[in-house]
């Protein structure tokens, strides 16, 4: 069984019927994320990632199999405020002010704003905007609209949080930036996280495993833990077993 | 300078090419207007059927104390209308998209909300209502259906990720329409209400036109119509122009306030569509409830208002009345006759009318120039009421054959070639780029790209079209030619032959929608094929 703030995926398959084509984005895909554990997703385009994590947010649902965030299903988790996602591209709603953007899970789930206050606040100045607060998305650049995502992402202190290609548009400095950031503000946070991404330094930087997913029919093709002490430092990216656990991952990639 | 940059073919800041074209537009103004001047003090139109704008204005001055009360009493209408019509369309957009299969049931009526000549169902709302209410009610249709899709194509064209990310925290339908997509579909609503201010104007202004009540720009208009004084029309037409024009001007305004903060930061990735698995028989009863709806909304609201059966006839009424009556005979070849006029001068006008926008917008691609200077223009005949129109036409045209092709060519150009235009320049630059890479000329890049890509534009205008094809052509002919279903219509109605009223209102109802589903036919099978989506 797993507890509170596990991920739980037991074969689960997902089909999607196109016009004359059916892709098959995830077949018997199993995967275990314990409580506090940081699992990395990476994969070429069209393996299923996104999917597998539109099903685990229960934003779509498993033509076969199960999923249990915490022990419940998908939704129940999200209703009860167990989770927290920032999706690709911030997704910010440009009418919001940052504030009210962080505070947008709060709205949905009919929280009152004035018991977050101080939380709102905290974050703001943990993810380096204030000052920003009243700051419309459009007046924003593209990292500081990615952090005021990462922060509505942990604004109801979540137990699960899922992270889907969160730096996927910005460059590769900035990214570099970021991840280190994310790394404290995970450390902080101790929520079990699943990451998915295109980037393999990024994956071995953050993750305590990774998992290699392979396409056409989307499915897991290798498990690999990384094994570096925490909080981990920027050095790592040039250390020779960082490169070594990147071969292997970009070998996994192609197959082998 | 200006006229050095307008004559080279580099490529120009685009800052100064926005000032310039405001200026060129200015200029164009000024140049119509002294021309105009020239042509009007000559008398050289129909031996003065076009004043010149001089005076225009002077009649204008003499008349104004006769003004205030027709205007208010075509405010009053119009605005009354504009407020319980978008009302309801902003409620019948919202349900649609939260229930679409109330928009599949409604479809019908939608249609026939939209294609329907509002001049056919104006000598039914007066006999039928009185006071304001005629006006009311065709001001508002007037609104409903621009609004109604403005606000479903809003609503369902939020930002996927907008809309996944309150789903994301357990958000329901209600949740995802409050916090995503009400303030996301605002700039399309009020987008829609830009454009259906004018109509309301011209609702209020044909219903006038059937009668029932002193006041009124459309009383005043007809009323001025027989005393042929040309510089008096004039002025009432452009006072009607005036009053749309402010009002499209409004929410222009608001809208582009409320834009700025709503544009999209980044583009959108849009989520993969599944195909729908379809049951033939319920596809089957959707479709024929959705025929059915419209005739049994006509039977209910009669036997709700409790009209004498005399002046209302319900669906069975009207059908006895044109086959199983003894005068059958005679009312179907009366409809016949008016319908053998009136289809052949629709068709006719709205081919030229589209064939003359397509023409014109390809123009504008080749030579930029043409947009920038003449859009500002188009836009604000498009909000000139077109029975404003009608009447300066028919004193420059005469009565004959052409007069109806003129309007009917004026009316369909002017919404088309603003469509159009708009979807050929919407053409992105980089699908642009590749045939330039390899050395394309203009006419070619046209040709592989343009045109391609602008399709669904050249169809939404088409569509467009086809209904106020019609209503131009049943205006000329009510007000001008004494001929076809407008004039039968209008004559039925001197006569007090209330089932020829329904019949022709049916008929042209049913006219505008079978021509509008052959548009939206060959469409789908067009922009299918293309892997294309209709544009709004």
């Amino acid at each position: 069984m797993t507890d509170r703030a596990g991920i739980r995926i037991s074969r689960v398959s997902r089909v999607f019927e196109g016009r004359g084509a059916t892709v098959q984005a995830l077949d018997d895909v199993s995967l275990e994320c314990p409580a506090g554990s940081f699992t990395a997703l990476i994969g070429p385009s069209g393996c299923g990632k996104s999917t597998m994590l539109r099903l685990a947010l229960g934003l779509d649902h498993p033509n076969d199999g199960e999923i249990r965030i915490g022990g419940l299903e998908p939704l129940a988790a999200a209703r009860q405020g167990l989770t927290g996602v920032a999706f690709q591209d911030a997704a910010l709603m440009p009418w919001r002010t940052v504030e009210d953007n962080i505070m947008l899970p709060l709205d949905v789930l009919d929280k009152k704003r004035g018991a977050f206050r101080a939380k709102v606040d905290e974050l703001v100045d943990m993810v380096g905007l204030s000052g920003f607060e009243k700051a419309l998305p459009g007046e924003l650049s593209g990292g500081m609209r990615q952090r005021a995502a990462i922060a509505r992402a942990l604004v109801t202190t979540p137990d699960v949080l899922f992270l889907d290609e969160p730096f996927g548009a910005l460059d590769q400095i900035l990214r570099r930036q970021m991840n280190i950031e994310l790394q404290r503000i995970w450390m902080e946070s101790n929520a079990t996280t699943l990451l998915v991404t295109h980037g393999i330094d990024e994956a071995i930087f953050l993750a305590d495993r990774v998992v290699v997913m392979q396409s056409r029919p989307g499915r897991i093709g290798q498990v690999i833990d990384i094994p570096f002490a925490r909080p981990r430092q920027s050095a790592i990216f040039s250390d020779p077993q960082f490169h070594a656990l990147e071969a292997e991952i970009a070998g996994a990639l192609d197959g082998h | 300078m200006a006229t050095e940059t307008l004559a080279s073919p580099r490529p120009v800041p685009r800052r100064r090419m926005a000032g310039q074209g405001r200026l060129g537009t200015l200029r164009n103004w000024g140049i119509l207007l002294v021309l105009w001047e020239i042509v009007g003090r000559l008398r050289l139109v129909a031996d003065g059927a076009l004043p010149a704008p001089s005076a225009i204005l002077q009649r204008l001055w003499i008349d104004w104390s006769d003004y205030p009360p027709h205007i208010w009493a075509t405010i009053e209408g119009a605005s009354i209308g504009f407020l319980i019509g978008n009302a309801l369309a902003i409620a019948a957009g919202i349900l649609f998209v939260l229930f679409p299969l109330t928009g599949r049931l409604a479809r019908g009526i939608n249609i026939a909300l939209f294609a329907l000549p509002p001049i056919a169902l104006s000598p039914i709302l007066v006999i039928t209502f009185s006071g304001m209410t005629p006006r009311i009610i065709l001001a508002a249709i007037g609104c409903y259906f621009i609004t109604m899709s403005a606000t479903v194509t809003g609503l369902s064209q939020t930002d996927r990720r907008a809309i996944d990310i309150v789903r994301a925290y357990g958000g329901n339908r209600w949740k995802v329409l409050r916090l995503a997509q009400l303030r996301s579909a605002l700039p399309s609503i009020l987008s829609g209400l830009r454009i259906a201010a004018p109509n309301a104007v011209l609702g209020a202004i044909l219903a006038e036109f059937g009668g029932g009540g002193r006041f009124g720009l459309g009383v005043y208009l007809i009323g001025s119509l027989g005393r042929g004084e040309p510089d008096r029309l004039w002025g009432i037409g452009l006072a009607a122009t005036l009053i749309a024009g402010l009002a499209y001007g409004l929410f222009s305004l608001i809208a582009a306030r409320l834009t700025g903060a709503s544009r999209a930061v980044t583009m959108p990735a849009a989520a993969p569509s599944e195909a729908r698995a379809k049951g033939f028989l319920r596809e089957t009863m959707i479709v024929l409830a959705s025929i059915a709806l419209p005739f049994l909304f006509w039977w209910v609201l009669l036997y709700a208002m409790g009209t004498p059966a005399m002046i209302a006839k319900t669906p069975p009424a009207l059908f006895e009345y044109l086959f199983l009556s003894p005068q059958s005979a005679t009312n179907l070849g009366k409809l016949a006759a008016a319908l053998a006029q009136t289809l052949p001068m629709t068709i006719i006008g709205m081919a030229v009318g589209l064939a003359f926008a397509f023409a014109l917008a390809i123009g504008s691609v080749l030579y930029p120039v043409i947009v920038r200077a003449f859009m500002p223009v188009a836009l604000v005949t498009q909000t000139m009421p077109l029975v404003a129109l009608t009447p300066l036409l028919v004193l420059m045209l005469g009565r004959g054959h052409s007069v109806i092709l003129w309007i009917t060519v004026s009316v369909t150009f002017f919404p088309a070639f603003v469509t159009m235009a708009q979807g050929l320049s919407l053409v992105s630059r980089a699908a642009l780029d590749v045939p330039r890479a390899y050395g394309a000329g203009p006419l070619k890049q046209l040709r592989l790209v343009t045109i391609p890509a602008s399709l669904p534009y050249v169809f939404a205008s088409t569509r467009l079209a086809v209904p106020r094809a019609l209503l131009g052509v049943m205006i000329a002919e009510w007000l001008a030619t004494g001929k076809g279903l407008g004039n039968l219509l209008n004559q039925s109605r001197g006569y007090l032959d209330y089932g020829m009223i329904w019949a022709v209102a049916v008929v042209s109802v049913l006219l505008s929608v079978v021509f509008y589903q052959l548009v939206v036919l060959i469409e789908n099978r067009v922009l299918s094929k293309r892997g294309m989506s209709p544009a709004q």
